[in-house]
């Protein structure tokens, strides 16, 4: 199979994946006891019809959607609107396009997110390779410890930690707010403790792996120096199996930043998908969920590009995916 | 000889190993795991004491003392202190407890019941059937699950068993996919084509033969699963979409804590300690539980 059917493949794939989105997210929402001006009553708390957002509301479905018209057209206007990335404007912030709100809110969360995920590398790599080539000493079963720890505890728990170290026990950083890098450091924290115990473990046990490949113990028998075997042989060999962990660990993260974002109160994307939810906010909660699939689709489908650059044995057995499923989920615990 | 009964008792190591059945091995594994064992115990008190919770917690979770608002650690009556509205928090941690178990098992078990019908059939069947069915795992995949429990929880409202089903549905794809593996590797071995040609039905075998077989993966993927239920309920309640109040959640404990944490920070740090220790636990449990199924040796 060439790359360009392969590559084509898989993206018919992704649109018809983004497609059954928006139809599951669409009919859910329509099912959804109460409409968006419901909510604004209830929650405005006043009996007469309409506050201030409902009259805003009820004038951008009229442009838009038009009065009365039946739910599937609605979602055909939407999508129509999709294909060309104008979602049109969102019921809850109707001077907003939700494209906009997507382009302020999402590379906040990627911030965090991506930092996040290059402080783990960073941390992840040296303890897994350290871990591996100290099998069994306390120091490997410190670090199996920590892992537990980290896959255990939710991001926005070790938040929490976080913010009774640092803000009220220290006294030294914001425990909320978005205004500066002494409001990242503890969101950045709070979501590295995770990924670093998922990528740790996949070191460590790569690692294993690769040290007991013959082309190791020869190179160690030829007599190089056991630091240059590992860093030059062994971890180069090890590193193929973490890109595969990467791409659903930087997606996740980007979609999983939500909960850290409600904790510490930062105007995230992942934050604006939660209180669509919550409001009835068709176009935003449509666009939001389809923006994190699209994302999570294509981390998926770099992910398996790059496996199948770095491992053309994949690559011939015709479609990386299917292989990789049939490994060990990323987000369960290999052995 | 004559005590042939008692033999199997008294010889050691690898030969009494494989006298006894898979499951007694695996249980000795695990006996044999300290910290294992140890969070296992701490679980089943847990378990008891949410079961329990209304002879156990002082207090109903709503009822309020209006004398006693913000009441810190070992005050007369509320050992534990009060929060805002005057709420015994020893009382509103145990009801915590009991809506967190409460919805990750059921959740748990609404996800392994839809799992193995998706998996079973999938494998077993095959051809068109197991495409579509894949097809819809893959769109599952491709759904943040978070985000798709929020979806859920909203359309179903914020009922105890609407949070339990929405974190339910948004979590079987895993194991549905592990399900559909097994059947493929064990569909073809020899004891099941016996069954096949002895004209068992395609039922029979799906449940007599080819289920056991899955058990013990199935096992373990549901024991990390039930943490991961427990964080997913409780981070649904930070979001303001979990159980609705005034029932108790340590998600919706934690989020009101962070808003006091000058004031009275034991509201953010007690939930948030019982919350931290209940999902080592389980995890622990779950290391134990792979590790005695883990036949392949050194390597952990």
């Amino acid at each position: 199979m060439s790359f360009m059917t392969y590559l084509s493949k898989r993206v018919v794939r992704m649109v018809l994946s983004l497609t059954a989105v928006s139809m599951i997210t669409f009919t859910l929402l329509q099912l959804a006891p109460g409409n968006f001006a419901d909510i604004q009553r209830i929650s405005a708390g006043a009996s007469q019809f309409g506050g201030a957002g409902t009259e805003d509301m009820v004038h951008a479905f009229a442009s838009r959607y038009g009065e009365e018209i039946p739910a599937w057209r609605q979602y055909l206007i939407f999508m129509k609107g999709a294909v060309t990335w104008d979602f049109g404007p969102s019921y809850k912030y109707p001077a907003q396009d939700v494209q906009d709100i997507i382009a302020q809110g999402f590379p906040i969360s990627a911030t965090i997110a991506i930092i996040a995920v290059l402080l783990s590398l960073v941390i992840a790599i040296p303890v897994g390779v350290y871990a591996a080539v100290r099998q069994n000493s306390a120091a490997d079963h410190g670090t199996m410890f920590l892992i537990t720890l980290g896959t255990a505890l939710p991001n926005y728990l070790t938040g929490v930690i976080l913010v009774l170290v640092f803000t009220l026990t220290l006294g030294v950083l914001p425990s909320s707010g978005w205004d500066g890098p002494q409001h990242m450091v503890m969101p950045v924290l709070a979501l590295v403790l995770g990924p670093t115990a998922v990528l740790a473990r996949y070191v460590r046990s790569s690692m294993l792996e690769t040290l007991r490949e013959e082309y190791v113990v020869a190179a160690l028998a030829k007599g190089g120096p056991r630091s240059t075997v590992i860093t030059r042989h062994a971890l180069r060999n090890s590193m193929i199996p973490i890109v595969t962990v990467l791409g659903p660990l930087l997606a996740s993260l980007m979609t999983g930043t939500v909960f850290v974002e409600a904790l510490f109160r930062i105007p995230g994307l992942g934050l604006y998908f939660a209180q669509a939810a919550a409001s009835r906010d068709m176009p935003l909660l449509m666009g939001t969920a389809l923006f994190f699939a699209l994302i999570l689709m294509t981390m998926n489908l770099i992910v398996d590009l790059v496996y199948g650059y770095l491992d053309p044995r994949i690559r011939a057995a015709g479609g990386v995916s299917r292989w990789r499923r049939s490994q060990k989920s990323p987000q369960r615990q290999p052995a | 000889m004559a005590t042939i009964t008692e033999e199997p008792a008294a010889a050691t190591g690898v030969e009494a190993d494989k006298a006894r059945s898979h499951w007694a091995r695996a249980w000795a594994r695990f006996r044999a795991n300290k910290l294992a064992f140890a969070s296992l115990i701490f679980c089943a008190l847990l378990i008891v004491t949410a079961l329990a919770a209304p002879w156990i917690a002082p207090y109903h979770f709503s009822e309020t003392d209006p004398d006693a608002r913000l009441a810190p650690l070992l005050t007369d009556g509320h050992l534990l202190g009060t929060d805002l509205l005057g709420r015994d928090i020893f009382s509103r941690l145990i009801y915590g407890l009991r809506t967190a178990l409460f919805v990750a098992f059921g959740a748990e078990l609404a996800s392994l019941v839809v799992a193995i019908l998706i998996g079973l059939s999938a494998g077993y069947i095959g051809g068109r059937v197991d495409q579509g069915l894949m097809g819809i795992t893959d769109v599952m995949y491709a759904f943040p699950s978070y985000l798709f429990a929020i979806v859920l929880v909203t359309v179903m409202g914020r009922s105890l068993w609407a949070v339990m089903l929405a974190i339910g549905i948004s979590s079987w794809v895993t194991q549905a996919r592990l399900v559909r593996a097994q059947v493929l590797t064990v569909k073809e071995r020899e004891y099941v084509e016996a069954a096949r040609s002895m004209g068992a039905s395609g039922m029979t075998i799906s449940i007599r033969y080819i289920l056991p077989n899955a058990i013990g993966p199935l096992l373990v993927t549901t024991s990390f699963a039930i943490p991961a239920a427990i964080g997913a309920e409780a981070g649904l309640a930070l979001l303001g979409l979990g159980v609705q109040p005034p029932t108790p959640s340590w998600g919706s404990m934690i989020s009101e804590g962070t808003s006091y944490i000058l004031a009275a920070p034991h509201l953010l740090f007690l939930p948030a300690t019982l919350f931290a220790l209940t999902l080592l636990a389980f995890t622990w449990v779950g290391d134990g539980i792979r590790d005695a199924f883990d036949t392949s040796g050194e390597d952990r």
